[in-house]
């Protein structure tokens, strides 16, 4: 299917951006004479896809590790000494909230998203630019909700990996290990879903600042 | 500058058909350009002054109290002195880094774009990235130095984390304007991606 898709866009693209650029005789013989530019425009697509689909992959792995956090452990009362059941989860931190509803937000745009990637693929229609200027706007907006949930559910988990001497919080890793260790992969996950939507907002920002030279 | 002033008003009415007059659309096209280009030093130059304030604001929140401290229950309470300031927490230094990593790089693309005003070269992609960059960084930042903060704020009782608030008050008034004026920062970054990108947009919608 690749490759039928592949040389199909061989023949399309050139008429494509022939239509599109007023300057039609110079800049198809330039496409036509350079075969990389043909092959990497359906390569932007499969790796906008790719992207995409790890993207969600991500944020929903991230979502999934964070949710199923929850262990209940027993631990001794201060004062008392009595032994009791108290269970940690991500609930218990607005930080950690917030990192929750901010996975779910990127995770239910990366959905859509792709379905809108796949329909380009499948059916292949020019990219607009106006198309590219919304990809790009909301993935800068979705990127600033992630990485500042990032942010956030990583400060608190660092204290609780090793405690603050200086106001006296205590580490909590060490009684609850299978928490600490769900929502610190949570965190490394959706660090790299952030890598991931830089990369395709710069894919988004190149493809279209490749069409004004 | 003047190139751009002579090469863009014919590109612009080359392509959209225009009720008004040659001139006017010509004139509107130039008078874009420049709007969009003085937005864009203009939101720079609130990005390096919001960091600015920032840093400063946290640099200075250092605050030092005597607070009484019962150590044995009959005898009278012992003064101690604590002091709050934001290298106890790794999630500040963080902050205070990445608003330093910000105004040098927001002074460093205010001087490339004053250089590079109405050209058209490869700096504008460029520079559209590192603001990008430059917003995931500050939004992680304000992220992890909001969540310390409403932690000293708030406290959390399910691991015993007491508030530090009520001791520390102008240690926490710091920094929560220091982590609202970074906010800001990074919104203008932001602002500033969008803007690129829609310049970019308006350059090939002509």
């Amino acid at each position: 299917m690749a490759s039928a898709e592949e040389s199909k866009a061989t023949i399309e693209e050139p008429k494509l951006k022939g239509t599109s650029d007023e300057e039609a005789v110079v800049a198809s013989q330039k496409w036509y004479s350079s075969s990389s530019l043909v092959s990497s425009a359906i390569d932007v697509a499969t790796i906008e896809l790719s992207l995409r689909v790890l993207l969600f992959a991500s944020t929903l792995t991230a979502l999934v590790l964070m949710v199923t956090s929850k262990e209940t452990e027993t631990v001794l009362v201060p004062v008392l000494n009595i032994p009791v059941r108290r269970s940690a989860k991500f609930s218990h931190s607005p930080a950690l909230i917030y990192f929750v509803a901010a996975t779910v937000v990127a995770c239910f745009y990366s959905l859509v998203t792709i379905v809108g990637t796949l329909y380009r693929i499948l059916k292949p229609y020019p990219t607009t630019p106006l198309l590219l200027l919304y990809y790009i706007i909301w993935e800068v907006i979705i990127l600033g909700i992630l990485t500042a949930a990032t942010g956030s559910a990583g400060g608190v988990a660092y204290i609780g990996l090793r405690g603050n001497s200086h106001v006296g919080w205590t580490k909590v890793c060490s009684t609850y290990s299978k928490f600490c260790k769900h929502a610190g992969s949570a965190i490394i996950i959706s660090l790299f879903a952030d890598v991931l939507l830089v990369f395709l907002i710069s894919l988004s920002a190149h493809s279209l600042y490749r069409r004004i030279r | 500058m003047a190139e751009s002033s002579t090469l863009k008003p014919t590109n612009y009415e080359g392509a959209t058909p225009s009720p008004m007059g040659n001139g006017s659309a010509a004139a509107a096209g130039v008078a874009n350009a420049n709007r969009l280009s003085s937005s864009e030093l203009l939101l720079r130059m609130l990005a390096v002054v919001a960091t600015l304030v920032a840093i400063i604001v946290a640099g200075i929140s250092k605050q030092e109290k005597t607070v009484p401290m019962v150590v044995i229950p009959n005898l009278p309470a012992l003064n101690v002195d604590v002091v709050a300031k934001w290298q106890y927490s790794s999630a500040f230094v963080f902050f205070f880094v990445s608003n330093i990593i910000a105004l040098v790089y927001g002074i460093v693309s205010l001087i490339v774009t004053l250089g590079n005003r109405g050209k058209s070269n490869g700096w504008g992609l460029a520079i559209l990235l590192m603001d990008l960059v430059m917003a995931a960084l500050l939004f992680s930042s304000n992220g992890a130095a909001a969540a310390i903060g409403l932690l000293g704020y708030k406290g959390n009782s399910h691991v015993r984390w007491n508030k530090v608030c009520n001791v520390f008050g102008k240690f926490c008034a710091h920094v929560a304007g220091s982590v609202v004026v970074s906010l800001m920062g990074s919104l203008a970054f932001l602002l500033l991606v969008a803007l690129a990108t829609i310049s970019l947009y308006r350059i090939k919608s002509r």
